[in-house]
């Protein structure tokens, strides 16, 4: 008898609808929050951001969706009167825009020699591709310094960006897409006389469309994320650090602005994932590993 | 496939000189560094370097929540990814802003995140009230072994819709009229699920489990914005223990536990790789 009501409501779909919609508030939730949190006046916030952190159990923060007062002066101190959070900013797209473009050159090159031309040590070439891209940052992370030293690059934004422009998930995820497209649009291409450079722009690139697109965004998401280099090769260059490293003293020692900060930050990632969703799912064509 | 090409060196040789000068040669460069004491003379110790590191109760307890720690997340996201898949699935062809919106965080950076979870999580917060209200102890998430959920929470949130994707995209490539012959059957949703579903989509769901531990074991943002530079040992990660002894300046030691971490890593991944590779070698001749 349960068992036939449970099978019933299961049937109408109601149960999945609801199940997601809560997961999608759930997700949604932080993140409208922290807007919302952008148009409260810095000192409110301010006071807010100091209750926290009490131990006293018979106290609670307040629940806080809707400023006493709507208010962009923390828009007005991030972007006009105190630079640092703006500069940062800026910092933070100098180091993607960097990366994005010198990726954009290496690694669908490095994708369609993979896929596309038989050589001696392809396979084995892959799999040292797939055990890098395995290897957490830190292991390479010293001699990664020694070197970067040697070159006098330490402490320069080159260090964040070069190491970055060759990273292997990247490079494995083109050649997977590469790997599936048909033979037939190579033969037709050689029918017609094109070499491998002209294969490469005219067909591979073209077709190719969707999972650059995809490898465009994921790889934002990274370099909008950056923790680990800047920390290990800018130790010196205070001035160099990109936002994403800073959040922490943001809010250890919060001067109020810092929610119009991580709006400001979520922007960029939002229209980037508004622009790119469909090449997304068109480009992560990850179903097994071959 | 092009055969012996001279240009194909003109695509290969730019990404192959960056692959062997900032991944493989330091790789390489790395164990000998691990191997020398580090002093003036720089002489070799052999392996003493690794008996000192594994020692060290820092080390094991990185190593120890590392471990512990991605085998929290990576199972967690790989389950939850396969359940709002099939459900998204099931919305069939509707559900797809449901899948959009699990991608969201994918892109979000979780460093502006941060703001926020200290704010729930507080000790006053919105989730304590929720646990309150369900009749529990207020809990210390931001101290000791609760600290661990806030963490896997930011790991999750952000890493669950580069799964669920994969996930539905599998689903999507399994022929409907199979679904249809199974409800002429009378196979209900859950015999479907396990009957046709699950037995086609292994090869993607180990896929996906690979690629989920992978991020998983270098989880170290999350615990980094969360937890500090010097986080509490419930969540000290090896990777906090590398970084510590890189501002010490003590490089013998990073590298040390850096390439015991990699002979770890690859030992268990090379494994799984590689029973996978056999698998795919017998089903498909």
């Amino acid at each position: 008898m349960i068992k036939l009501a449970f099978r019933r409501i299961w049937e109408q779909k109601w149960l999945t609808r609801g199940l997601l919609m809560l997961l999608t508030i759930i997700i949604l939730l932080p993140v409208v929050v922290t807007f919302l949190y952008s148009f409260f006046s810095p000192e409110e916030i301010s006071a807010f951001m100091k209750t926290r952190g009490s131990a006293d159990a018979t106290k609670w923060m307040e629940i806080k969706l809707v400023p006493n007062m709507f208010s962009l002066n923390q828009y007005y101190e991030v972007l006009i009167r105190d630079m640092s959070v703006l500069k940062m900013f800026v910092n933070s797209v100098g180091y993607t825009v960097a990366i994005l473009l010198g990726q954009a050159v290496v690694i669908p090159m490095m994708a369609y020699a993979l896929s596309r031309f038989k050589f001696r040590g392809r396979e084995a070439l892959f799999f040292v591709i797939l055990l890098l891209m395995i290897l957490p940052f830190q292991v390479t992370m010293v001699p990664n310094v020694l070197t970067l030293r040697s070159l006098g690059l330490l402490n320069t934004p080159w260090a964040v960006v070069l190491p970055m422009w060759f990273t292997p998930f990247y490079i494995f995820l083109m050649r997977q897409f590469m790997l599936a497209l048909p033979k037939d649009l190579y033969e037709a291409g050689q029918m017609d006389g094109a070499g491998t450079i002209r294969c490469y722009w005219q067909i591979t690139l073209p077709v190719c469309r969707p999972v650059i697109g995809a490898a465009v965004a994921l790889s934002f998401a990274d370099c909008w994320n950056l923790v680990e280099q800047p920390m290990t090769y800018l130790t010196q260059r205070t001035d160099l650090q990109p936002l994403s490293v800073m959040f922490n003293q943001l809010a250890a020692n919060s001067k109020g602005n810092e929610f119009a900060g991580a709006t400001l930050y979520m922007l960029p990632a939002l229209f980037i994932y508004l622009y790119f969703m469909k090449d997304i799912l068109a480009g992560l064509q990850l179903t097994e590993l071959k | 496939m092009f055969e012996k090409k001279k240009s194909m060196w003109l695509f290969l040789l730019p990404g192959l000189a960056g692959l062997l000068m900032f991944y493989v040669l330091p790789f390489f460069g790395g164990i000998w560094y691990s191997l020398t004491d580090g002093s003036y003379e720089n002489a070799f110790v052999g392996l003493k370097n690794y008996i000192a590191v594994w020692q060290n109760p820092m080390f094991q307890l990185g190593l120890k929540n590392s471990m512990e720690l991605s085998l929290i997340c990576a199972p967690l996201v790989w389950l939850l990814s396969l359940v709002i898949a099939q459900l998204v699935n099931r919305l069939r062809p509707r559900g797809a802003a449901f899948r959009n919106t699990v991608l969201m965080p994918y892109l979000m950076p979780s460093s502006a995140m941060l703001l926020i979870w200290l704010v729930l999580f507080d000790f006053g917060g919105v989730i304590n009230r929720a646990v309150v209200a369900l009749g529990f102890e207020r809990v210390h998430w931001l101290q000791g072994m609760p600290m661990r959920v806030p963490i896997i929470l930011l790991f999750v949130w952000k890493n669950l819709g580069f799964a669920v994707i994969i996930f539905t995209a599998a689903f999507q490539s399994i022929p409907e009229p199979l679904y249809e012959y199974a409800r002429l059957e009378g196979a209900g949703f859950f015999r479907q699920t396990f009957g046709i579903t699950l037995p086609l989509v292994i090869p993607t769901a180990f896929l996906v489990i690979i690629l989920e531990w992978i991020n998983a074991f270098k989880i170290f943002k999350e615990v980094y914005f969360i937890g500090g530079a010097y986080p509490d040992e419930a969540v000290y990660t090896l990777q906090n223990y590398m970084n510590n002894m890189y501002s010490r300046l003590n490089y013998q030691n990073v590298t040390t536990a850096a390439y015991s971490f990699a002979v770890i890593v690859f030992a268990l991944f090379g494994a799984l790789f590689f029973l996978q590779w056999r698998m795919l070698k017998r089903t498909t001749g």
